[in-house]
């Protein structure tokens, strides 16, 4: 894997991963928010992105909080069969902000372990806590 | 000795499956989207049956205009269309006019037209697919699509027999189609 745009999760480059691809195709209603996945970039088909789910579809969501790309006020709603996805590093990543919500086709799986380097050996869960108000 | 022999039987058969998957696909295609070309007729008890190529996907043979595509659904990924590539990336379209769309969306025909610009440049990565017939589902509601959902192109019909051929390419421009400079 190489780029910046997951950098907290994973490195820049040097680390080898494991996709879990049945998952997915099996059971496609389980992708939560908070998933790491990986899917055919919407821009070039030949390429395979890392990013992490952000939006379900009917999600109201915040286009660009640090108000990078357009005014932090403006919301969209994710539409039916798509989803919005983001890099874990803001600064140095290509998502849903410039392209907007992608459709669920793209999906190719998810992310499950990193595997090299040994000593960083991880299984990726979904660190997402929803908040009760 | 059991298990040796089916371990055979699975090597014997995997060519044809990776074959049957992965190089050439037979498709049933139902609906009128497509007319003339595809089900020409309604009334028929049966829907035509095509071959569609997987290879080219698979080699990212560039896809031209004109070329019919089976392409994942943008809003739901279980179903697959049979649409015809009318722009590819860079060029700019011009979408039905919204009239045309709303009394679509009237018949329950779209879902919505995302792309309400008279205009579209289609994006990077994308192209714009359209039905032969007036009544499809197709660009002018759901937008320029990501090639990552062209699934294959169709290469000929097998069913029915009588109008077994190499579906003709048209590479004819579609009159609301400007292409891309070189």
């Amino acid at each position: 894997m190489t780029g910046p745009s997951m950098l907290p999760t994973l490195a820049n480059s040097g680390e080898m991963v494991v996709e879990n691809r049945w998952s997915y195709r099996c059971t496609p209603g389980k992708l939560q928010r908070g998933d790491i996945i990986t899917l055919y970039s919407p821009l070039d088909r030949t390429r395979i992105v890392c990013k992490r789910v952000i939006g379900l579809p009917g999600d109201v969501i915040c286009v660009d909080p640090t108000g990078q790309y357009t005014p932090s006020t403006e919301h969209v709603v994710v539409p039916k069969g798509h989803i919005w996805i983001m890099g874990d590093n803001a600064d140095y990543s290509r998502d849903s902000r410039s392209y907007g919500p992608v459709s669920m086709g793209l999906i190719r799986g998810y992310l499950y372990a990193r595997i090299w380097p040994l000593k960083d050996l991880t299984i990726f869960r979904n660190p997402t806590t929803y908040l009760d108000y | 000795m059991s298990r040796l022999r089916h371990a055979w039987r699975v090597l014997y058969w995997l060519p044809s499956l990776v074959l049957l998957r992965e190089v050439g696909v037979l498709k049933l295609v139902s609906g009128r989207s497509m007319q003339p070309i595809l089900n020409p007729d309604e009334s028929l008890l049966w829907r035509d049956v095509a071959i569609f190529d997987r290879i080219s996907m698979h080699t990212h043979r560039p896809y031209r205009r004109g070329d019919i595509v089976a392409l994942k659904s943008p809003s739901d990924a279980k179903y697959e269309l049979v649409k015809r590539i009318i722009a590819i990336e860079g060029d700019i379209v011009q979408t039905l006019p919204r009239l045309v769309l709303a009394i679509l969306q009237h018949r329950n025909l779209s879902f919505g037209s995302r792309y309400p610009d008279p205009e579209v440049c289609v994006p990077q990565g994308h192209v714009w697919v359209e039905g032969d017939a007036f009544h499809s589902q197709d660009s002018n509601s759901f937008g320029p699509v990501p090639l990552g959902l062209v699934d294959a192109r169709l290469v000929c019909l097998i069913w029915p027999w009588w109008r077994f051929s190499k579906v003709p390419a048209t590479p004819s421009i579609h009159p609301r189609v400007t292409p891309a400079p070189k």
